[in-house]
């Protein structure tokens, strides 16, 4: 058989069924998309009220659903990459509302849209200043000695800093999607996996310096073009064959606007901020090191001596597990637990599989400690 | 689809695209020589005070005249475009190039977005400040061209895989059978590729010209903010470091006039723990 004979071989008639099908697909999309307004694809809608601001930062409380069944309050802490929206996608795929119908009282914090003018906040003042007055603002509303923080990615890094230097504040504190040892990558060292672990350590610390003074902070632009990197192929066919999968069915079409919506959300990470991140965290891995130093006190993971719960992605490409679970042998606690959830690093929040599991169990484990 | 007729086309495909990007070059190059020919500036060595810049910028213009010299012995090397290139549409679509670097030109794309600021017209009263930002563009398309050339490599390789693949295979494949297969393929090259020293130097070498040229570009708009009375960058980015400080110090100061409502951290706050 010569290679000739392997071409692809289609019948005119099946060839113009196609033709008449794909047509119809187009079609119906068309007629569907030019119906989307941009209320149909909301995201974040979960009803909340704000209860506090200081500068671009902004702290919410959400409604309650039902009868609450944990006293203490949770905090969900997003990180500066990305935003807190993820955490509350669409109404049917919602970390927040899930766990609003178990029962928890929930705050969020918002870090807002970072700007040149942002560019000297370091790590220490969002850590040890806005953090630090967002969970005060709660403290006087509610009558509890310590707060559940629920850290999220770059966020959980906040929470984990957070705990250590405040370990009296903290009730419990589970940690999702969370970086500690940011060198980890190396461990499973799966093609395709950790690439901003491994990007990170090849660009030079004063070429950071450069990137980020040159341009007032690291742009969400820029991040998003290195997280496009990471699955190649799926970016070169996301908008034709991807979208042409679901455009002529309107409940994943909005599904697939409402993530789209969430990640063209990507605001700037402020330069010494950024700096910080990226060459005291992913290069010098000062965290599972205890040498962090943050409002000038080190970071010692031994401090944290609440209850931890560490929620990590199976199949994580941005921050893989070996990273995250790297906590477990650090911190000062005995109560340390693990959930590993089916899916990638978003899959977790939005994932099909993953609503069964993540807030239940997140739910539980809260009750069980409370 | 022969295999080999295709990664010839693909060949060709990279020469034409490689050829015309070195083509563009040539072009700006040429009309940045006529704008700067005697008679079409003013003679800026009477004027004692530029004098030196002139000289600067004249050092700095052979400069990039010799970059550019070089990048047209590079477009010699190419080889031309093959007569009788023919392939199917629809692989023609997946071989094009400029889908493939669409990838990693979002990055591309991105810097050159943050380093494409004023046009070179609006800053001819400026020669050596334009030489240098000129000469910084021509080092970034370069890094792009270096970086662009280990991204192909991929591609090449993924459509080698490819091929072969095919070639294994008796039994027909269908359109989607086939496109899977290409997306696997090329997934796969691309990764690897991307863990590669070679790609990640480039793109490290490539983020530092582009930042060079940034940098150059706000070096020359501070000089007409100067000239001119305009608040600068760097001004604006003394007053930000300002506010944020005053910041800091408001909060240390809210703090010890209002202590914390939690009655553990008032007592932590007076030990100094």
């Amino acid at each position: 058989m010569s290679a000739k004979d392997a071409r692809p071989t289609i019948s005119p008639a099946a060839g113009v069924a196609g033709m008449a099908q794909l047509g119809n697909k187009m079609l119906t999309g068309t007629r569907l998309l030019n119906a989307v307004r941009d209320g149909d694809v909301a995201i974040g809608t979960t009803p909340k009220d704000l209860i506090w601001q200081q500068d671009k930062v902004s702290l919410y409380h959400f409604r309650p659903l039902t009868e609450r069944t944990v006293r203490t309050p949770v905090l969900i802490v997003y990180g500066l990459i990305g935003r807190w929206t993820m955490a509350d996608l669409q109404e049917d795929r919602s970390l927040a509302r899930n766990l609003l119908n178990l029962g928890i009282d929930l705050y969020v914090v918002d870090w807002g849209n970072p700007s040149r003018a942002d560019r000297w906040l370091t790590l220490d003042d969002y850590i040890d200043g806005y953090l630090y007055d967002c969970v005060q603002e709660i403290f006087t509303r509610e009558a509890v000695p310590k707060l559940n923080l629920l850290g999220i990615c770059e966020g959980g890094v906040f929470t984990t800093c957070f705990a250590a230097l405040y370990p009296l504040l903290v009730k419990t504190m589970a940690l999702t999607i969370t970086p500690i040892d940011f060198h980890a990558d190396t461990v499973e060292n799966r093609t395709g996996h950790g690439f901003i672990n491994i990007w990170t350590r090849s660009l030079a610390p004063e070429d950071i310096d450069k990137l980020i003074d040159a341009n007032g902070c690291l742009p969400g632009q820029f991040m998003g073009a290195v997280f496009n990197q990471m699955t190649p192929m799926r970016t070169l066919l996301k908008y034709n064959i991807d979208l042409l999968d679901v455009v002529d069915d309107e409940k994943k079409l909005l599904n697939f606007l409402r993530m789209e919506k969430w990640i063209a959300d990507r605001p700037d990470h402020p330069g010494e901020a950024a700096k910080q991140w990226l060459k005291e965290l992913y290069q010098d891995n000062k965290l599972v090191r205890n040498e962090l130093h943050i409002g000038g006190r080190r970071v010692d993971l031994g401090q944290i001596t609440m209850p931890v719960l560490n929620v990590y992605a199976k199949d994580d490409h941005i921050i893989p597990p070996a990273t995250s679970r790297a906590l477990g042998d650090k911190v000062g606690t005995k109560d340390y637990s693990e959930l590993g959830l089916p899916g990638g690093h978003v899959g977790v929040f939005v994932g099909g599989r993953s609503q069964s599991l993540f807030a239940p169990g997140v739910a539980k484990w809260l009750a069980e400690r409370e | 689809m022969d295999p080999f007729e295709y990664a010839k086309s693909i060949a060709d495909m990279w020469a034409m695209g490689g050829k015309a990007l070195l083509s563009a070059q040539q072009t700006a190059a040429r009309a940045m020589e006529i704008a700067l020919a005697p008679g079409a500036l003013p003679d800026f060595t009477r004027m004692t005070d530029v004098a030196t810049d002139v000289a600067e910028f004249s050092r700095a213009w052979q400069s990039v005249m010799e970059l550019w010299s070089a990048a047209t012995a590079l477009a010699q090397t190419l080889p031309g475009p093959a007569k009788d290139a023919t392939v199917e549409a629809t692989f023609q679509k997946l071989a094009d190039p400029r889908s493939w670097l669409s990838v990693t030109g979002e990055m591309d794309e991105f810097l050159g977005r943050m380093a494409e600021g004023p046009r070179f017209s609006d800053i001819l009263n400026v020669e050596r400040k334009f030489a240098q930002v000129y000469r910084a563009w021509l080092t970034m398309r370069q890094r792009g061209m270096e970086q662009a050339t280990v991204v192909l490599e991929a591609w090449q390789r993924a459509a080698k895989l490819f091929g072969a693949e095919i070639a294994k295979s008796a039994a027909p494949r269908d359109g989607d059978a086939m496109l899977k297969l290409w997306v696997e393929t090329a997934n796969q090259a691309l990764l690897e590729m991307q863990r590669s020293e070679r790609f990640l130097e480039a793109q490290a070498r490539m983020i530092r010209a582009s930042t060079d040229l940034r940098l150059a570009q706000q070096d020359l708009v501070e000089y007409y903010g100067e000239q001119f009375g305009f608040p600068t960058r760097r001004e604006l980015d003394d007053v930000y470091k300002a506010v944020t400080e005053l910041r800091r110090e408001l909060r240390a100061l809210r703090r010890a006039s209002n202590p914390a409502p939690h009655p553990k951290v008032r007592a932590k706050a007076k030990t100094g723990d």
